[in-house]
């Protein structure tokens, strides 16, 4: 994982976790939102609310479905705000 | 300006819960302004014992933000209608994030919510708002979330 992808990869973890009100260590890569972490298609809908805030972007909620772990979530957010790396 | 009357054909909230009394000014798409005035007849000050001190007649920080809900509701709805739309279902308040209370409102008091637009979809809307005492800001909620959903969905029970 290059610097610029684990960066953003740790800023995308900081506003899950503040959602989902548990400590950013908590939530992997690949654990589950709702599975591991308890959250609901409102809190689905806060952070992706809070993603589109933060990159100045437009997800569609079509989206939301796919957005289960932090990996997912940083793939959404990369195709959306046109990351390269 | 809407009055009381108006709200009720906005909102689905009634008699005792509907926390607005009258908007003031609202810009679709952006901001509303709209008052409560809280009186000594408010259902959550019945049955009070004598001799309180006067911090008992504070207005409960939680219906000040179910108030400060209801008007961001209310710019919601009168939103997707000046586009030819309505919000699809019933409108449900998700969450309220970063609120600080800085004073409270007493019997006799004019609550004035001011509310903002961060983000509108067809069925989601985030929003941050103030509420104010004259020139005494007494609350302020960073983020509100609200979504609409289904009366089917809200039928069936809680889900994840």
């Amino acid at each position: 994982m290059t610097q610029v992808m684990s960066d953003r990869m740790n800023e995308l973890r900081e506003v899950v976790a503040e959602v989902l009100e548990v400590e950013p260590e908590e939530i992997t890569e690949t654990s589950h939102f709702v599975d591991d972490h308890d959250a609901d298609s409102l809190r689905a809908i806060e952070i992706l609310a809070r993603l589109e805030k933060m990159y100045k972007i437009e997800i569609p909620q079509t989206e939301l479905p796919r957005m289960e772990n932090l990996r997912a979530v940083h793939d959404v957010v990369k195709q959306y705000a046109g990351w390269q790396d | 300006m809407l009055e009381y009357a108006e709200l009720t054909a906005i909102l689905p909230h009634r008699h005792p819960i509907l926390q607005i009394d009258r908007v003031l000014e609202v810009e679709p798409g952006r901001r509303i302004v709209a008052v409560k005035a809280v009186t000594g007849t408010e259902p959550c000050f019945a049955g009070l014992t004598d001799g309180l001190p006067a911090s008992a007649y504070a207005f409960p920080p939680a219906l000040i933000v179910e108030s400060l809900g209801q008007a961001g509701a209310a710019l919601w709805v009168l939103s997707a209608r000046a586009g030819g739309d309505e919000p699809r279902g019933t409108l449900v308040f998700g969450a309220a994030r970063d609120f600080r209370f800085a004073g409270a409102a007493y019997p006799g008091d004019v609550m004035r919510h001011e509310v903002v637009v961060e983000s509108l979809k067809p069925n989601s809307a985030v929003m941050r708002g103030e509420t104010w005492v004259g020139d005494r800001r007494i609350a302020v909620v960073g983020s509100m979330l609200a979504v609409a959903r289904p009366e089917s969905e809200l039928a069936a029970g809680p889900t994840d």
